[in-house]
């Protein structure tokens, strides 16, 4: 079961927040919905990233993929030269730099896309419908949870708590 | 000049700023029929070229890079406009670049791509372009890996891409928002752009961090692009070419122009959207001392680039010099200097001249001066060679001409097009930042 309730303010959220897990609630099961971004105190609501560690990953792979592409076709030529390459791989450094670049640019993006969850809709559950200037604090309740959320969600300065349906 | 700009009401500056979204004036309508009519003749331009041959083109023996390289040369500059305001703004949390950032972002994806065709215009048969990728073809023909055009065409592929997903991100949240608001097509090409986004603070989280992590790569290959093209030139041993200075000369002059043109195209924004409230004086100043630092910045690379051939006295390079100082092309080059120092330095170096309308003009000099300084590079070199036997003369055609008035006319209607369809200002950005003056205040 989802429940959402409505803030106005940040700090009602941060203590709605605060509240739900001293009560048991798991922060993974906690989701904001708001226009736009609700910075929140250090250790409220954290949300790990490894888009950096991704994108250096992506860039070593593709500079390893030029590295491979380049030697191979510094031999792979219509050309009797002696087994000598056809051409210096030291000179092609900014084809590698540029493709490694690109290597981040481009596993950024996909991070970004599978991390933010955008593309995994189906997984993420129902959705509230964003209201202008309203912070929308979304409860993934177990069991017999709900009516405890409900009540700490009210306490904390919920407008309105809804439950959410697929 | 105002220090800070007023706070607006979120709701309401949301309403302002997608006013020019959904309302098309007759105004808006002329200007786009005439910038598509200079485009389609400069598109007829290229038609013909393609049709009758590159012969068509001014360009000759021993000028056989003129305008066309002149051009992308420029345009790619221009592109530099996106990385500094928006990258490095963004990088060191400068509260007052919100505003700016998304029509910087746009200027460097327009200009990249119409900096990017010059080089297949010139190839001629612009139908092989093609050749220039890395594939196997039945004749194991492989592209020369040490050209420098190739270099040129991986380093803005590269650029192009990080670019346009950098103009892409912050923009998600927006036409998320513009899918909940409007109906009909508007709101089937939002959803589909808005790539599922709901708002929740993951997404936020993740799309902060890929900003952050975009700034910082987007800048390192902005930098490196503009060194790539100053050194399609330096590699070549041509006077006044062969020169270690070239990379962050060029760099440099790319950032100086890009501002220029983002003054120039917020000048517009500001007054035909009627965005004074978001668009103030404050920000036009920032810049404006931003263009003021960069021009001399650039007179300092242009008096160490001209004085070391000077007093170097080698006879090749003088015979480039002397036609560029007081040769053919003085009138060029002292109309350069104007343009891109004394104007700007007169106009934004006295406080009380500088307003809106001066920095607009000083951005207007500086284009201007900036398309010349390409020129000088380009076409004195190649006129005056090392063998005094094979000088010639340049003259560009009509065809020339018409094609580069086109990619003027092109890169308007592209941003106009652009604003019409999303938001020139990022809206969430911007509303985080009233937000924050509110809550100081």
């Amino acid at each position: 079961m989802f429940l959402s309730a409505e803030f106005r303010a940040r700090e009602q959220v941060v203590q709605a927040v605060r509240d739900l897990t001293a009560q048991g609630f798991v922060r993974d099961r906690l989701d904001l919905y708001s226009d736009e971004p609700v910075e929140m105190p250090a250790g409220v609501l954290p949300r790990r990233s490894y888009m950096s560690l991704g994108a250096v990953t992506g860039a070593v792979l593709l500079l390893l993929l030029t590295i491979g592409f380049v030697y191979f076709t510094q031999y792979n030529y219509p050309l009797v030269t002696g087994a000598m390459p056809i051409f210096s791989f030291w000179a092609t450094g900014v084809i590698f730099y540029e493709l490694t670049m690109l290597g981040a640019i481009l596993t950024t993006f996909c991070w970004f896309l599978w991390e933010s969850g955008v593309l995994r809709r189906k997984r993420r559950g129902p959705v509230p419908e964003l209201k202008d200037g309203a912070i929308l604090l979304r409860v993934e309740c177990e069991g017999n949870q709900g009516e405890t959320a409900n009540r700490v969600l009210r306490e904390a300065g919920a407008e309105s708590v809804q439950e959410l349906r697929a | 000049m105002a220090a800070i700009s007023e706070p607006v009401v979120a709701n309401a500056a949301r309403a302002q700023l997608w006013r020019p979204l959904l309302h098309t004036s007759a105004r808006y309508r002329m200007v786009v029929a005439l910038l598509a009519a200079v485009t389609l003749w400069g598109l007829f331009a290229w038609g013909y070229q393609l049709k009758t041959g590159i012969g068509v083109a001014g360009i000759r023996r021993p000028v056989f890079w003129a305008i066309y390289l002149v051009n992308f040369v420029f345009w790619i500059g221009i592109s530099h406009a996106g990385t500094l305001i928006s990258a490095i703004l963004r990088l060191t949390d400068a509260g007052w670049r919100k505003p700016v950032t998304r029509a910087a972002e746009a200027i460097t994806v327009f200009a990249l791509m119409i900096g990017g065709m010059f080089p297949i215009i010139h190839l001629g048969r612009a139908w092989l372009f093609y050749w220039l990728f890395p594939y196997p073809t039945e004749r194991l023909l492989w592209p020369n890996f040490r050209s420098p055009l190739l270099w040129d065409v991986t380093a803005i592929s590269t650029y192009l891409t990080g670019s346009t997903i950098y103009l892409f991100l912050p923009l998600i949240p927006d036409v998320a928002a513009l899918a909940r608001h409007t109906t009909g097509w508007r709101r089937r090409v939002y959803r589909a752009l808005s790539v599922g986004w709901t708002g929740s603070d993951r997404e936020w989280h993740a799309l902060e961090f890929a900003m952050k992590l975009m700034a910082g790569i987007i800048l390192a290959v902005a930098v490196s692009v503009h060194t790539v093209v100053a050194w399609d030139f330096s590699m070549s041993i041509a006077p006044m070419w062969h020169s270690s200075i070239f990379g962050p000369y060029f760099v440099a002059g790319a950032i100086f122009s890009g501002i220029a043109a983002l003054l120039i195209a917020m000048a517009v924004i500001r007054r035909t959207l009627h965005l004074e409230a978001y668009l103030t004086e404050h920000h036009f100043n920032n810049l404006s001392k931003l263009l003021l630092l960069m021009s001399l910045l650039w007179f300092y690379f242009t008096v160490a680039e001209n004085l070391t051939a000077w007093y170097g006295n080698e006879p090749k390079e003088m015979a480039v010099f002397g036609a560029r100082v007081r040769g053919p092309f003085a009138p060029y080059f002292w109309a350069m200097v104007i343009c891109n120092f004394v104007v700007p330095f007169v106009l934004l170096g006295i406080r009380r001249l500088r307003t809106i309308r001066t920095a607009t003009i000083a951005s207007v000099c500086v284009l201007i001066g900036m398309w010349l300084e390409r020129y000088l590079i380009i076409v004195p070199t190649l006129s005056y060679g090392r063998l005094a036997a094979t000088w010639g003369k340049y003259a560009p055609t009509w065809v020339e001409i018409s094609i580069s008035a086109a990619t003027f006319t092109t890169m308007a209607l592209l941003y106009l097009i652009f604003a019409k369809l999303f938001p020139i200002i990022a809206i969430w950005e911007f509303e985080t930042e009233v937000m924050e003056v509110s809550s100081v205040s």
